[in-house]
């Protein structure tokens, strides 16, 4: 192999990528858009303040200064639950994702400094879940140092089944790093592929030294390359935009290695076996487009029926998703780990599937 | 005598049931352009693309420049240009860029800058592939065939497309790499084209050679004479020819005399010197490549769309 046939390759792809002007949309702006368009749908951007549903069974001072203090925060709007109410009916009945419960002992037990607890009842599946909890939070603590400078004396109990407090775009941008990932590898190959050979370059190819290896490696060193810097780019974005904080760490460089590698892969077996170059695309388009919404890209896996959720453990992407959520968003390195060692085996299996099959010589 | 740098014996080549070439033989010499002639799915593309080391033969034996085509490709590669048949370079690349890419991948190469100027794209050097005409595209083809300077280069179908202008331009790009000394492999369905270019022609049908020799060898071999047209004739001049027992067809009104020897012209002139006859003009056309498949093939050789 000659590292010198590959560097004349890669450097003619960097010309030609950043010539197209389509490429820098699919890969750069279309990810960031969708960042846009599914953070405002589902954070509720735009709106000032999240509802907060107040059952106050106290009616005492103690809950009235407490209430006071979530008003003044000004993030909350308060919104009353009659203390007779059954609690659990209204809660369904009306769909409501927050409701704070002020027990009836509240005011007494902080006269007598004794704990008062305060019950906080969330839908963490949606995602102003986090904000909501903080404000109570801090509310409480200040009422806590106002008592006797750090004694708690009013503490919060959180019901929960998820105990994570994740925002819906911590879930969704690693998601979408991956789906970008997917869609760069696939189609870029796939095209390429198809085009060259329509073009006549791979018979032209053919006739010089370098070698149908030499030409794949060249590809799949770019298309990493353009997978690092959407990270880079869709990462920025949702830290300054967004404000979120994610983390770019081992796993999940190695994740997106891995995920780049495994796709490429997968684009050119696809060139390979469908050779008229519409035909590519289509068939490129039906294993991505299925993998895009059932692989848990644009909402969480449980939600979906069980057998779609068998279908979605067999897909690829699920786990490049689900790894780089592990390792950038959830600070679960356990996990992160786990899931690139099932994208790293599916990669060397497709990348060696590919170098074996792919050939510029015809029969 | 120069040496030979085809030497093809018996070459075969099979898809299955289907004998796409039947046992060719083929000897091309240093220098020569040696024409491929025949209409589309003769096995043109298939022989040649053996000979590039892009096909596997079924049969036969191949020497490249005196290489083996079995056992020493590598070799072969270096020193020999291809275009492909419906060659297109990268779109976004530039015409330099592009002939840089393909020179980059050889140890040996010559100067993007040379290439440029010996197919007249001068003025087109920084022009990106995909904005060019497909007359200028195929000159960028024929530069990149040259890069690695080889001895032998092959052009499949170059000028397959492309409007009388841009084929002419090609023909002089073809004529300077013979006027340099390479030898050339053209594969055409253009029977002017080989004619006007090639040393020696072969044509090829069905996957054999049906003859081979220089274009004037061949058309006085198979030819069938001259022809006299006489253009827009009138009924008169019809009656006179059909009455003096010459051979003729009338095509799109126009009378077509068979001129069997140096006489039968003077013979058609004094009958078309009579009052009644009328016509607007004669034209004097000889054989040509396409009258002789057409006599050895029963069909005519034309351009097929891909």
């Amino acid at each position: 192999m000659k590292p010198k046939h590959v560097l004349v390759d890669l450097r003619a792809q960097s010309k030609t990528f950043f010539r197209i002007k389509s490429n820098l949309f699919w890969v750069f702006a279309f990810p960031l858009l969708l960042i846009i368009i599914f953070g405002a749908i589902f954070s509720n951007l735009g709106s000032e303040t999240v509802t907060l549903n107040v059952q106050d069974l106290d009616d005492g001072p103690g809950s009235f200064a407490l209430l006071k203090g979530l008003n003044q925060t000004g993030m909350v709007k308060l919104r009353f639950i009659d203390p007779s109410t059954d609690l659990e009916q209204y809660i369904k009945d009306n769909s409501l994702a927050f409701v704070m419960v002020i027990p009836a002992n509240y005011s007494d037990n902080l006269g007598t400094n004794t704990t008062a607890t305060v019950e906080l009842r969330m839908d963490e599946t949606v995602s102003t879940s986090g904000t909501v909890y903080n404000v109570v939070n801090a509310v409480v603590d200040a009422t806590n140092i106002q008592m006797s400078g750090g004694q708690e004396y009013v503490t919060i109990e959180v019901k929960s089944i998820v105990q994570k407090r994740f925002t819906y775009l911590d879930f969704f941008v690693p998601g979408v790093i991956g789906l970008t990932v997917m869609t760069t590898c696939v189609f870029s190959m796939q095209g390429t592929i198809s085009r060259f050979r329509a073009a006549g370059i791979f018979r032209k190819l053919a006739t010089t030294p370098m070698t149908p290896f030499e030409w794949l490696l060249s590809r799949m060193i770019w298309y990493l390359f353009i997978s690092l810097l959407t990270l880079a780019i869709i990462m920025g974005f949702g830290i300054l935009l967004f404000g979120m904080t994610m983390t770019l760490n081992l796993p999940a460089l190695l994740l997106v290695v891995a995920g780049s590698a495994m796709f490429s892969a997968l684009g050119m077996i696809v060139a390979r076996f469908v050779k008229n170059e519409e035909t590519a695309s289509t068939a490129a388009n039906a294993i991505t487009f299925p993998m895009m919404f059932l692989s848990g890209t644009f909402f969480q896996m449980e939600m979906m029926p069980d057998y779609m959720q068998t279908i979605a453990s067999v897909l690829p992407l699920t786990y490049l998703s689900q790894g780089l959520r592990d390792a950038m968003a959830y600070d679960n390195l356990n996990g992160a780990y786990w899931n690139l060692l099932v994208v790293g085996a599916i990669a060397i299996v497709f990348v060696v599937v590919a170098v074996l099959i792919t050939k510029w010589e015809e029969d | 005598m120069a040496e030979s740098v085809i030497e093809v014996n018996g070459l075969v080549k099979r898809y299955g049931d289907l004998t796409a070439v039947n046992g060719i033989d083929l000897e091309v010499k240093a220098g020569e352009v040696y024409s491929i002639l025949g209409p589309n799915g003769a096995g043109k593309t298939t022989s040649v693309e053996i000979m590039e080391c892009l096909r596997i033969k079924t049969a036969g034996q191949v020497r490249i420049l005196g290489y083996d085509i079995d056992k020493q490709q590598k070799e072969i590669r270096k020193r020999i240009g291809v275009l492909p048949q419906s060659f297109n370079a990268f779109d976004y690349l530039t015409v330099k860029e592009n002939i840089d890419y393909f020179g980059d991948l050889f140890d040996q190469r010559l100067d993007a800058e040379e290439l440029i100027e010996a197919v007249q794209l001068q003025d087109k050097r920084n022009v990106w592939f995909i904005n060019l005409s497909g007359g200028l595209k195929q000159r960028v083809g024929v530069a990149i065939s040259m890069v690695n300077d080889p001895e032998l280069i092959f052009l499949d179908e170059p000028t397959t497309g492309l409007d009388p202008k841009a084929r002419r331009e090609v023909w002089d790009v073809i004529r300077k790499l013979k006027s340099k000394n390479k030898t050339v492999i053209l594969t055409t369905h253009y029977m002017e084209e080989a004619e006007v270019l090639s040393d020696r022609v072969a044509i090829m049908n069905d996957g054999n050679f049906i003859t081979m020799g220089t274009p004037r060898q061949i058309i006085d071999q198979y030819g069938a004479g001259s022809t006299c047209v006489v253009k827009s004739a009138n009924e008169a001049a019809k009656g006179a020819v059909k009455g003096a027992g010459m051979a003729f067809e009338i095509k799109d009104g126009d009378l077509w005399v068979k001129l069997d020897d140096k006489g039968s012209l003077a013979k058609l002139v004094g009958l078309l010197s009579s009052a009644e006859v009328t016509y607007d003009e004669i034209l004097i056309k000889g054989s040509t490549l396409e009258d002789v498949f057409l006599k050895l093939t029963g069909r005519k050789l034309v351009e097929v769309e891909q």
